[in-house]
């Protein structure tokens, strides 16, 4: 019996190596830390520009709306609504982890609550949260790589145990040849899919190529025929972005 | 026969009689009147509960209720205004939207529902309009005016007169954002409810939140209230499984089942005190009935069989307590008409009535002759029973023996 | 002298041992229902008021000024004045405990559901000795694991949300600057306090983990003090005032008004329903003692003949009527002690007169509580009853002439 156990171990031992050569970052891929921040990198840029189209559908309608949005890195942002009339000059400011919200029909400028954070933002089916945690993909989560395929990597994403992340996890997928994600999938704590944001029509802005059209789909019952599209019209990184878009003033004078 | 034997009995002992049906004529008051009362403190709590706000019957999107998004609205109001007012006993339709927004003034932001309603209408089917405290209450076609909960306004520090705004979501999910100015404020004295509702005319609520023949509820107002449950049923087979229609007791059944508790300690209370009535009773029944051990000898003694005696005593009994249960029925029936009519008040309570849902601290009795005509029933079914003892037991001395007792 | 009267008194209670026992029967059973109705219905309001006590309020709470108006952390106790604060609780012999907390309001959220909440940060192993919080746990465990990541929540929130032991929710609230901050904790343990409030919307986390995450170094929201004995609370109070004129001092019935009147509702209920107990009790009696008079107006009309003093035939029938009295009394004292007793011990499962006991704010079992004045007051209000009767008893059989009663046929 013994004997049969010491066996066991030593195969097992010797197997060790072999397994592991079969696992993916032996194989010549890359760490799947790595992988994200490089996507999180193209998704942001050093700064970036973006002019932007929403199309929120819901069961019964679709609203549309146009926006252009400046950002520095992931801390910084700043958007302004600039369509339909009904909503121009709303603008909206993000550092770090706070945002604040200017509405010119009531010349008022107001700070996100905390209990607001998980409400809808403009309606779509994205939160104000999604827009104040995006940058925590790399920093709040640990990274496996599942698999790799000629075309690209997917990845799961476990929130780490300090991050105040609501998901149980996340599968993405990223396309290999643009190191831009395909398919982001949240997932709940009980492996329940909550809701996916897929991203494609991958297009030239300047020297980046950038996914033109977003789609995040709840997957919720409740949730059922919604849908938020985001078409990016124009986009431009990289370069210099005004500091003065990142303060609270901003957020009147930029209104117009 | 018997019975007028039995009959005079009675009367021969008149003042033993007095005194029997005195007892049972207060007794039967007693529980006349502490079941009006406890009904028509619990009918108040929830009369108050149900009619500060929530409404008789609500209709709303058939998953509304568990999962309150604008995805289960009434998505066409006139249509089924049409068809729930055609219904018999149908007395009013009254649409509301309700919508969480932020309130803001200077720094300050606040949470809180945002409702459009038919203020006319409103008037009939709750009692926000009563609960004014200052300034006016809304009209028809007011614009952006507001009729704010007194907490929420306290909070807010704002006055009649003051402006405020509110961000918020459209039922088209559209951003909706407007300055509103507070025309009045209302206490209704439901903390939760006060500290976190404000009202818009839904005709212009509709405007700024894109509502337009939209609503979360619709709010039924019943000829008779007794028959809510019915109507919501009726209403509920006209307008379709789309939607929901929640009659009170389903809309408050955390309400309607702590009634239920308080009625259970109540006749708890009430089976103490009765187990202390039916031994006065028996007492008594023994009392007299030993009395008239020699004349029962007698009458056994010259050919009356016992079942015979029996039937004379279980009917003097019977007269006795027909007469206390009618006198005391009629007390406490009178009584009960008079709270019914002229409620108790309770001033220096009202935390503990809140706690109910209860904003007033009067306490009318209830008036329902059924009720009082159980009460009757069970108070002279317990007088005869206790007196089914000593009849027994006066039953089983043998004539001679009876005779002869001291 | 005095035995010759028992005597007498005893050999006419054995004459009617049917009458004499069912008198004694009513009484020792309408004081057994009384002793149980008040000792159960006092140990419900008692408890919902200790469920309270324990669970937020204290005997006294301390706030910083303007807290109760406007909770926001800038009106919490300041540093300066906690070291202050401390020094004189912990020096105060009439206090038995003291807890710190730090609340604030919050959201809490899950992948599906997300509830306003109060988060409560505390120190488990002081709230254990202050106010037994847990034995209030239903479900998990007492502590917030090894890196104090873990939460308990009201078991209403736990309903709400949708989530159980070992499920991660996320607090999201405002810290000291207003920024909004948010942390992800594991429910470790699910609470049942049966104070509704509390219930319905804390979040207890561990008080360091919660100044980090407020960003509070210094301070707290809230300080509990407990009594060694409760008589003393509003003295305690007015001195607290006194040496901290800017701090809140509250009493517990302050904060939970409704509980206050609770308790005066339940006391003015059953003062009521003592009354009608007695009162028909009462009657009960008088009705005995009439009869047991007159029906012996010969006897005691032989006993005056032949030179028996009036105040004799008084002490019989005194002697009588206490004996039975008494007897009663012991006897009902006795089955309502005992009773109480066992559900002082067991308790009594209220949910098997409805379910819906666990819904509303109360403990599904209640202990009961046995006070000494239920039994000195019925003891009292029984006496009062048997020489009331005896009174009119006495009067009648003045009137009825029993000497002249014998010369009748």
């Amino acid at each position: 019996m013994l004997y049969f156990k010491r066996k066991l171990y030593f195969l097992l031992f010797l197997l060790i190596p072999v397994l592991s050569f079969m696992l993916p970052h032996n194989a010549g891929a890359e760490d799947a830390g790595a992988i994200i921040r490089k996507v999180v990198d193209n998704l942001n840029g050093k700064s970036a520009v973006l002019e932007i189209i929403m199309a929120v559908k819901t069961s019964r309608a679709e609203r549309t709306m146009k926006m252009k949005s400046y950002s520095i890195g992931q801390e910084k942002s700043f958007i302004k609504i600039l369509y339909p009339g009904k909503d121009k000059g709303i603008t909206f400011l993000k550092i770090d982890k706070s945002m604040w919200q200017y509405v010119p029909r009531i010349e008022k400028t107001i700070k996100i609550p905390a209990s607001m954070m998980l409400q809808s933002w403009m309606g779509s089916d994205f939160t104000n949260d999604d827009l104040v945690k995006e940058s925590s993909l790399c920093d709040d989560y640990d990274h496996k790589l599942i698999s790799a395929t000629q075309t690209g990597y997917n990845i799961e994403l476990i929130p780490r145990a300090e991050a105040a992340v609501v998901w149980g996890k996340i599968l993405m997928a990223v396309s290999r040849e643009y190191y831009l994600p395909v398919t982001v999938n949240y997932f709940d704590e009980d492996g329940v899919l909550v809701r996916t944001l897929s991203y494609s029509k991958i297009k030239h802005f300047g020297a980046r190529f950038y996914p033109s059209l977003w789609i995040m789909k709840p997957e919720t019952p409740d949730k059922a025929g919604h849908e938020t599209r985001i078409i990016v019209t124009d986009a431009f990184f990289d370069g210099v972005v005004d500091d003065s878009y990142f303060t609270k003033r901003a957020l009147k004078r930029f209104s117009r | 026969m018997l019975f007028q034997f039995a009959l005079r009995n009675v009367l021969a002992h008149g003042k033993r009689s007095v005194v029997t049906i005195l007892l049972g004529t207060i007794s039967t008051a007693l529980l006349v009147f502490s079941s009006a009362w406890m009904d028509g403190s619990h009918q108040q709590m929830i009369k108050n509960a149900v009619e500060i706000y929530p409404g008789y019957i609500q209709i709303t999107g058939a998953e509304f209720r568990q999962s309150p998004s604008f995805e289960h609205l009434l998505f066409d109001v006139d249509k089924i205004q049409a068809e729930v007012i055609d219904i018999a006993g149908v007395a009013l339709f009254t649409p509301r939207f309700e919508a969480f927004v932020l309130f803001s003034v200077g720094d300050k932001t606040v949470g809180g529902m945002l409702t459009g309603i038919n203020p006319e209408k409103e008037r009939r089917v709750s009692r926000l309009c009563a609960a004014l405290k200052d300034g006016e209450y809304l009209e028809n076609n007011d614009n952006n005016q507001l009729y704010i909960g007194n907490e929420l306004a306290r909070r807010l520090q704002v006055k009649v007169g003051d402006e405020l705004v509110f961000i918020g979501t459209g039922a088209d999910y559209s951003f909706a954002a407007d300055r509103l100015i507070v025309k009045g404020i209302f206490q209704t004295g439901l903390f939760e409810f006060d500290a976190g509702s404000a009202f818009l005319a839904k005709s212009y609520f509709d405007r700024i939140m894109a509502s337009k023949n939209l609503a979360t509820h619709g709010i039924v107002l019943p000829e008779n209230l007794n028959r809510s449950a019915q109507l919501a049923g009726v209403i509920g087979r006209r307008i379709g499984p789309k939607y929901q229609v929640a009659d009170w007791q389903q809309t408050m059944a955390g309400l309607v089942k702590s009634m239920q508790l308080d009625s259970c300690f109540g006749y708890i209370t009430l089976a103490i005190i009765f187990i202390v009535i039916f031994f006065v009773v028996m007492i008594y029944t023994l009392l007299a009935v030993f009395a008239r051990l020699k004349e029962i000898g007698i009458m056994r003694a010259i050919g009356t069989t016992p079942r015979q005696v029996f039937a004379i005593l279980l009917w003097e009994s019977s007269i006795l307590g027909f007469i206390s249960v009618w006198v005391g029925g009629l007390i406490g029936a009178a009584f009960a008409w008079y709270f019914c009519i002229h409620p108790l008040v309770f001033s220096g309570m009202e935390e503990q009535f809140k706690q109910y849902g209860l904003a007033a601290s009067a306490i009318p009795s209830a008036f329902e002759p059924l009720t009082i005509g159980r009460d009757m029933a069970v108070m002279f079914l317990l007088l005869l029973l206790s007196t089914l003892y000593p009849i027994i037991k006066v039953n089983r001395y043998q004539p001679i023996e009876a005779l002869h007792h001291v | 002298m005095f035995r010759t009267i028992v005597k007498i008194a005893w050999a006419s209670l054995r004459r009617r041992t049917t009458r004499s026992l069912m008198v004694v029967t009513m009484i020792c059973l309408s004081l057994w229902g009384l002793f149980l109705m008040e000792g159960i219905y006092d140990g419900m309001t008692e408890q919902m008021i200790a469920n309270a006590i324990r669970s937020d309020s204290g005997h006294v709470s301390l706030f910083g000024q303007g807290y109760r108006l406007d909770a926001s952390l800038d009106n919490r106790i300041k540093g300066s004045d906690t070291a202050k604060l401390e020094k004189f609780l912990d020096s105060d012999p009439r206090i038995s405990s003291w807890v710190k907390r730090l609340k604030q309001q919050g959201l809490v959220a899950t992948a599906h559901y997300s509830r306003n909440t109060v988060i409560s940060g505390v120190n488990l192993r002081r709230e254990k000795g202050h106010g037994r919080l847990e034995d209030y746990l239903v479900q998990g465990e007492y502590g917030f694991g090894r890196q104090a990541k873990g939460a308990i929540i009201g078991f209403k929130l736990a309903e709400k949300l949708k989530v159980s032991i070992g499920g991660k929710i996320i607090l999201t609230a405002q810290d000291l600057h207003s920024e909004v901050t948010a942390t992800a904790l594991r429910v470790t343990g699910i609470i049942k306090t049966n104070n509704l409030r509390l219930d319905e919307t804390t979040v207890f986390m561990d008080i360091a983990a919660a100044r980090k995450f407020l960003g509070v170094e210094h301070g707290v929201t809230q300080v509990a003090v407990m009594l060694r004995d409760n008589q003393q609370t509003a003295g305690f109070q007015a001195g607290l005032r006194q040496a901290f004129s800017r701090l809140e001092v509250l009493r517990w019935d302050e904060m939970y008004p409704a509980l206050l009147q609770s308790r005066v509702i339940m006391n003015g209920f059953s003062l009521v329903v003592s009354l009608m107990i007695f009162g028909i009790a009462g009657i009960g009696i008088l009705g005995v003692m009439l009869v047991s008079v007159l029906e012996r107006v010969r006897e005691f009309g032989i006993m005056l003949a032949i030179g028996t003093g009036f105040g004799r035939l008084r002490a019989i029938i005194m002697t009588e009527s206490l004996l039975m009295g008494v007897t009663g009394f012991l006897a009902g004292a006795f089955c309502g002690w005992l009773s109480l007793l066992y559900f002082k011990i067991y308790g009594l499962d209220l949910t098997v007169f409805s379910a819906a006991f666990n819904e509303f704010g109360m403990d599904a079992v209640t202990h009961a509580i046995i006070r000494p004045d239920y039994f000195v007051n019925a003891f009292v209000s029984i006496i009062f009853a048997v020489l009331v009767s005896m009174f009119f008893s006495l009067r009648i059989l003045r009137k009825s002439k029993p000497i002249e009663v014998i010369n009748e046929i």
